[in-house]
């Protein structure tokens, strides 16, 4: 009888909402590969509460699906096609042979925004009873979100990128439908380390971390190793401070100020918003008439000061989704655990856009470095205790 | 027309005209039948989607939505609870958000740390919460009493002090859980089993015992205000705290007792919310439920019910919000509506006058006094 009623009820808002059940989102839980040929794949995303329009992990992931994966640009919150030419121009230069090879696939890009941190697993679970086949967590603060959704939903297929799935007693925990996705930061890192021993004037350089966790750590070992081996008495001297935070810009600056006035003339920061706090320092350094350069991170920097950014380590997390959801669409998606590295282009020093002396010669000599890294010749370590034993010779 | 629905229909007017301006502003920006069809999505988010339901989809459709807006009402709920209770006094909270934290980081050490059976871990988890939360407003309280600090200051300033103190020192510094191997993780430990809160539906939805607790919670506080001694003086201090100290009342006893009620309340938000979803004092808590608190006191009337009734209707409109998205609407609708229906309650002489002047027209004569 009650069901009766709300029968009747329904059929009532139904008949003057005809459009809130767009026919793609299809019922729930029928959509494991029976899609029609032509119907696009569904596929979520969930970014966290910095939301659209980051210029960083974010915007980086939103590319990976809309622009390359679906070929579509989100402008006045709508899709529209984009041309080749705008993949092109947002791949750097020594990635622009990739362009050709990034086709747009027949996926429908589904975007949830976080307003909490509690709202990372209800809105996993709505891309899901959405139809998403495979559902995208966009960095670690997803990690337990993603495992709670990947537990109830056995049939759906996740990717978490940057960080393992943990139980709850923090031992590493592999579900037969999850891909991680981990990034080999110590190799980008190598890179501008060893552009920065050759840059550096003073013989000191000087690094910025955010909290001491060992994923930054990865970040300042690998400029250590590659410091070492361009410039082995800038390494000795090299400076590396933790701010313990990841959205203190004051922290970030006074740090960088410090350094600075120690005499450091390069400083790599992987701090997050903190190091929008050591490019201000720089620029401050550089307008006070000091040479002193800020190398960015994750993704390229310049825009922020294209003076004082020397180079920046990018992280090509937009890359890593294209390839899952590529791998979704040709049937190939396996779950388990990816660590992508310069090899793999999960990692990679963006373009050098200022000017300093013997410019073309330095740039070499990182290239040789990469493509020995490429090859598996050389090894860069990714925690400080490998580092004293760590010999390379110097290209 | 009865004082009680007098009393309530400004913040129901309120709401509708929010409702009615986010449609016009969706409506605007996109099409009247994104509009529609995006507070459609709101509903089914909230309260359920029935129509896919009788459809013979899997009960997880009314469930899952269901259990989402009892957990937020559950939250808004109990921050509403602490504003109000601190305005029936004659304080004004501010520092819901900050009493908040504190419970929610007491709460994630006491269900991590002791090693309780789960009769006794729930309740020392959420009285640790409690007297966190009570703690910190007795802070307030404290320098309101003795040295005469506003606590609209003092309330604010303790905020950033808790902020500050849990989320940059202690989640990320002394308390940060520690993953095999060295992996980064965020938050603290994760609480143990026996401290989590039951879920009421089991793998169907995520509603949880936090929701119960809110709302018994909300009736005991109304009881306790309306039909005890103590509530009773607790009012009198709030109507005007020199003739309830003429009348006997014990003033500074009363408002330290209603702060720390209130600091209680908003710590055992954060304890629900650690206990009943999170599992661990996340990288950074959640949403600012302690702020919305405000709001919903507001549109509540500061009638423990009110608040009730406002977290009730709030919790669905922002658990269903979230589907809004799908269609292509800003994320930020939800609290846009919560934000608008606030400003209109401010305006809450201009609705009076506005009912007066209706039922004067309607030749009522009423001899009620206007109430501000």
């Amino acid at each position: 009888m009650l069901r009766l009623h709300v029968l009747a009820l329904a059929a009532l808002l139904c008949a003057c909402s005809k459009k809130e059940e767009p026919p793609p989102a299809g019922a729930p839980g029928t959509a494991t590969a029976q899609q029609p040929a032509k119907a696009p794949i569904p596929v979520g995303l969930v970014i966290d509460v910095g939301g659209r329009g980051d210029h960083s992990f974010n915007d980086a992931a939103l590319r990976g699906l809309e622009l390359y994966a679906a070929g579509k640009r989100y402008e006045g919150g709508k899709y529209v096609d984009a041309s080749p030419e705008e993949i092109r121009q947002s791949l750097p230069p020594f990635l622009a042979s990739l362009s050709s090879s990034i086709q747009p696939l027949p996926v429908k890009p589904m975007v949830l925004q976080s307003k909490a941190q509690e709202d990372y697993a209800p809105n996993l679970q709505l891309l899901v009873d959405q139809g998403a086949q495979l559902t995208i967590g966009n960095g670690y603060m997803l990690a337990n979100a993603v495992r709670t959704a990947a537990q109830e939903n056995p049939k759906s297929q996740f990717l978490l990128i940057d960080s393992q799935v943990l139980d709850a007693q923090g031992k590493v925990l592999k579900l037969p439908n999850v891909r991680t996705v981990l990034f080999k930061e110590q190799e980008g890192s190598f890179l501008v380390g060893a552009l920065a021993g050759l840059v550096t004037k003073t013989n000191k350089v000087g690094f910025v971390g955010g909290i001491e966790v060992p994923l930054i750590q990865r970040f300042e070992v690998g400029y250590r190793a590659g410091v070492k081996t361009t410039n082995p008495q800038a390494a000795q001297a090299l400076m590396a401070v933790y701010t313990g935070s990841f959205n203190n810009m004051a922290a970030g600056k006074q740090v960088a100020q410090d350094l600075i006035a120690k005499g450091a003339d390069i400083l790599f920061h992987a701090a997050g918003a903190d190091g929008i706090g050591v490019i201000q320092a720089v620029k401050e350094a550089r307008a006070a008439g000091k040479s002193v350069y800020a190398i960015g991170v994750d993704s390229d920097q310049s825009h922020v000061a294209p003076d004082a950014i020397l180079t920046s380590m990018m992280k090509f997390t937009d890359l890593a989704i294209y390839q899952a959801t590529k791998d979704l669409v040709d049937g190939k998606f396996s779950a388990g655990e990816q660590v992508v590295g310069l090899k793999e282009n999960g990692v990679g020093m963006a373009e050098v856009r200022v000017d300093f002396p013997n410019k073309a010669e330095a740039l070499q000599k990182v290239d040789a470095l990469r493509q020995r890294i490429v090859s598996g010749q050389l090894q860069v370590p990714a925690v400080p205790g490998d580092l004293a034993t760590f010999q390379a010779a110097a290209p | 027309m009865p004082e009680r629905l007098r009393q309530a229909l400004p913040s129901v007017l309120s709401v509708l005209l929010a409702l009615a301006v986010c449609w016009s502003l969706i409506a605007l920006t996109m099409t009247p039948g994104t509009a529609t069809a995006a507070y459609v999505e709101m509903l089914w988010g909230g309260i359920g989607n029935w129509p896919a339901w009788l459809n013979g989809a899997a009960a997880t459709v009314i469930t899952r939505p269901l259990g989402e807006a009892a957990m937020k009402a559950a939250l808004l709920t109990l921050t509403g609870l602490s504003v109000a209770v601190a305005f029936k006094v004659g304080l004004f909270n501010i520092g819901a958000q900050g009493q908040m934290i504190l419970g929610a980081l007491a709460a994630a050490v006491v269900g991590a740390h002791v090693s309780l059976p789960a009769v006794l871990h729930i309740p020392a988890a959420l009285v640790a919460a409690a007297l966190a939360g009570a703690a910190w407003a007795g802070l307030a309280a404290l320098l309101k009493l003795y040295r005469g600090v506003h606590e609209v200051i003092s309330t604010i300033m303790l905020n950033w002090v808790a902020l500050r103190l849990v989320d940059n020192w202690l989640v990320i510094g002394p308390l940060r859980g520690v993953a095999e191997g060295g992996q980064s993780i965020t938050g603290t430990a994760e609480i143990q089993a026996t401290a989590t809160l039951p879920r009421l539906l089991g793998e169907l939805s995520r509603l949880n015992l936090g929701f119960p607790l809110a709302l018994l919670l909300a009736v005991v506080v109304w009881l306790w205000l309306e039909r005890t001694r103590t509530g009773f003086e607790t009012r009198a201090v709030g109507l005007g705290a020199e003739a309830a100290r003429t009348a006997g009342v014990p003033v500074a006893k009363r408002t330290g007792v209603a702060m720390a009620l209130a600091g209680a309340m908003a710590g055992l938000a954060g304890a629900v919310l650690v206990l009943g979803t999170e599992g661990r004092y996340p990288g950074t808590l959640g949403a600012p439920y302690g702020f919305d608190g405000i709001a919903i006191a507001l549109i509540g009337n500061n009638h423990p019910l009110g608040a009730m009734g406002a977290a009730l209707f709030f919790g669905v409109l922002r658990a269903g919000g979230t589907r809004m998205q799908l269609l292509d609407v800003h994320k930020s609708f939800p609290e846009l509506i919560q934000g608008l229906a606030l400003l209109f309650v401010a305006g809450r002489m201009v609705w009076l006058a506005l009912l007066r002047r209706h039922e004067a027209a309607a030749s009522v004569a009423s001899v009620e006094v206007p109430r501000a």
